[in-house]
């Protein structure tokens, strides 16, 4: 009952703040959105492990994601105050971007607490259009461009994606009381035809590619996530690719205890390594920022993916890792957002000297760099390390060999990239030095600290917490 | 009666498939939407008349009168032809009617390995993957706007299809969810259609092309 009212109340704010034209209001509409995800996670955090009613429940995955969720929204909502101030946003605009940004959040928690693979289907669907309005915020030939692409192609993502589920009903067809519970499905998943099981979660794992910017659908999360304002390309690139994981999860979770388990292996280790080719190719060239940093996500979506497909130790890694992506990339997304400001502009041959213009920013950019690229004390050393022995200890030598060389490129072309921003001296003259405060990267630096955290201390709570979640997958 | 709907619709699909005027679009998605209402209500007659009454308003009233006038309005009748195809009418029909057989070919070779574990109506999920795959085509092969829409209906269409080889054990849920879906992409794409073609005075996707790395 908690959770309807909760989709009420998001259905609620988000109507009322499509027609509030005060900014302050509009504004705190959102907060108070936060706050009643906040009043949820009270709600939830008692009942772990219980299921809440016919189509939501509260399991270790989606709590663990439901508060990265909040520690992003929150941040992503002071940013955008200054978003706003910055660039004279119109009111009407706002009051459709909160109104989306409501919309979306509502949408990521739906995906995450559902128990039931029809609701989780349309909770996908739900985000494709909630995503496709904070997008749009520019109201430029670009934004329009990556809106209709993004909401052209997800919505034939989401449209296959629901073809799968179409066959998981075609395969449970001859068994008795079927529905599309995650339970009930995993209880079955035995006595379902494999043939039907394998088309399901190839049509998935394609449909909700577009939603973790895995291969085929990539491009269109890349061109999103470029031209849309930093604190929605900060999301697309956490909370939504989050909640393409946990999609994509819940199926292979349903599905591991049948034959198909090293098929379903194969496949989201060919995935992986795919992306993680094209996404390395493409780091080489890229010359936007933000086209980086959203490449940079795919390549870390690879590496959750060849993670997760060894199983055993795979699943703590590519979960651990995701975690952690979530913190590190929204930061520099939200940093990113600060040195537009100050540069007026994405591209790295106009932006230098960042360290020396702005210290505290530029340590931001600096740490964050570290962090992506899994240099110690960032924690996501330990998720790719995992990573690496797992692949070894399934004797995946060659792909391990692969998969280094690639993350070798990857992390080249990073490095010249955003070392060349935050050391290479550059005209200074005609930058806007009073564009950015200490306050808005303190929030980033707090979160890659967490992040450092996490590395050196490897709190409890969170190993077992993914222990808890990756329970039920096969060892 | 239900084997001459499904052969209906998939002359429609081959005529989609080579389709130049941009009205002429309309009218087949009109008639897809009364076949598949025909479809349906063939298939589902002896279930609820509560069923019944959803699968009327989702293929008569939204697929067969509601979707076509939405397209024709946000048109508004001055986009006469599409721009040119890489691949031209004849050869598009060739394709069509190849993966129409290929679909025949997926259809009957899943029947015979799977006759004994899951009883696939081989009728509709050979259109059901026929439409799908030539709405995939149609995507790809056109470059405006408007016929992208309709490439994304004869998806779910095709999509629509594969629900009713689930036969009448259909759950509710599975119509309003592809209710839902046509309604709110055709409802969103036609307010950003309107807004590219504000923008671009043209609905030649090339013009979008801006976006490179």
């Amino acid at each position: 009952m908690i959770v309807y009212l909760f989709f009420v109340a998001t259905a609620l704010l988000s109507g009322t703040s499509y027609f509030i034209r005060n900014r302050n209001l509009s504004h705190g509409l959102v907060f108070a959105h936060i706050a009643l995800l906040l009043g949820l996670a009270v709600y939830l955090l008692p009942n772990l492990g219980q299921q809440l009613d016919d189509f939501f429940f509260c399991d270790q995955l989606g709590v663990m994601f439901y508060i990265i969720l909040i520690i992003v929204s929150l941040v992503s909502a002071i940013h955008y105050i200054t978003f706003v101030i910055d660039r004279d946003v119109r009111p009407a605009v706002q009051a459709l971007h909160n109104a989306g940004t409501i919309f979306f959040t509502g949408a990521i928690v739906g995906v995450l607490l559902t128990s039931h693979f029809g609701v989780l289907w349309a909770f996908m669907e739900a985000t494709t259009l909630g995503a496709s309005v904070l997008i749009y915020h520019n109201r430029t030939s670009e934004s329009l461009e990556a809106t209709w692409k993004y909401l052209f192609i997800c919505s034939i993502g989401i449209a296959l994606a629901f073809a799968g589920v179409l066959f998981l009903g075609l395969a449970g067809q001859q068994v008795k009381n079927v529905d599309f519970t995650f339970a009930t499905i995993k209880s079955l998943s035995g006595q379902l035809n494999p043939l039907w099981l394998k088309a399901c979660f190839l049509l998935v794992v394609t449909g909700f590619s577009a939603k973790m910017g895995l291969i085929p659908l990539f491009n269109v999360d890349i061109d999103a996530k470029d031209v849309s304002p930093s604190q929605v390309g900060a999301s697309l690139s956490s909370v939504l690719m989050n909640a393409g994981f946990v999609a994509i999860y819940r199926f292979y979770e349903a599905f591991s205890t049948t034959a198909i388990l090293h098929w379903m292996n194969n496949l989201l280790m060919i995935t992986g390594l795919v992306s993680l080719l094209f996404a390395a190719a493409y780091m080489l060239k890229v010359r936007n920022v933000k086209r980086l940093f959203a490449y940079s996500s795919m390549e870390h979506a690879s590496l959750v993916m060849i993670a997760f497909s060894c199983g055993g130790l795979g699943y703590f890694a590519a979960i651990l890792h995701l975690i952690m992506h979530s913190l590190v990339k929204s930061s520099l997304f939200f940093q990113v957002s600060q040195m537009h400001r100050i540069y007026n502009s994405k591209l790295d041959e106009n932006i230098g000297s960042y360290l020396r213009v702005n210290p505290l920013g530029g340590l931001v950019m600096l740490l964050g760099f570290l962090s992506i690229i899994a240099m110690p004390p960032s924690g996501m050393l330990i998720s790719e390390l995992l990573m690496f022995q797992t692949l070894i200890a399934n004797n995946y030598w060659w792909i391990a060999l692969i998969v280094l060389l690639l993350v070798l490129i990857v992390i080249y072309g990073l490095a010249v990239r955003m070392l060349g921003i935050v050391f290479l001296k550059k005209d200074t003259a005609n930058i806007n030095l009073n564009g950015s405060t200490n306050f808005e990267s303190a929030m980033q630096l707090g979160l890659i600290l967490l992040v450092f955290y996490i590395g050196l201390f490897r709190p409890e709570i969170i190993v077992n917490s993914i222990n808890l979640a990756i329970k039920s997958l096969p060892a | 009666m239900i084997n001459f709907l499904i052969v209906v619709f998939i002359i429609s699909l081959i005529y989609i498939s080579k389709v130049e005027m941009v009205k002429s679009y309309f009218s087949l998605m009109g008639l897809q939407g009364v076949l598949l209402f025909g479809l349906a209500y063939f298939e589902l007659k002896g279930g609820g008349i509560i069923q019944l009454l959803f699968i009327l308003v989702e293929t008569l009233v939204f697929k067969a009168l509601f979707v076509p006038l939405f397209l024709r309005r946000i048109t508004k009748n001055k986009i006469h032809r599409h721009h040119g195809t890489p691949i031209k009418g004849y050869y598009s029909v060739l394709i069509a009617t190849f993966i129409i057989v290929i679909s025949f070919l997926i259809g009957y070779f899943l029947h015979d390995e799977l006759k004994t574990e899951a009883d696939l109506q081989v009728k509709y999920f050979t259109a059901a993957i026929a439409s799908i795959f030539i709405g995939l085509f149609i995507a790809i092969n056109n470059r405006d706007l408007v016929t992208h829409l309709i490439s994304y209906l004869v998806i779910e269409n095709g999509i629509f299809l594969l629900s009713l080889a689930l036969g009448s054990d259909m759950p509710m849920f599975v119509n309003s969810a592809i209710l839902l879906d046509i309604f709110t992409s055709v409802l969103v794409m036609g307010v950003f259609f309107n807004r590219v073609k504000d923008y671009f005075q043209n609905m030649d996707s090339t013009l979008l092309s801006q976006l490179k790395d």
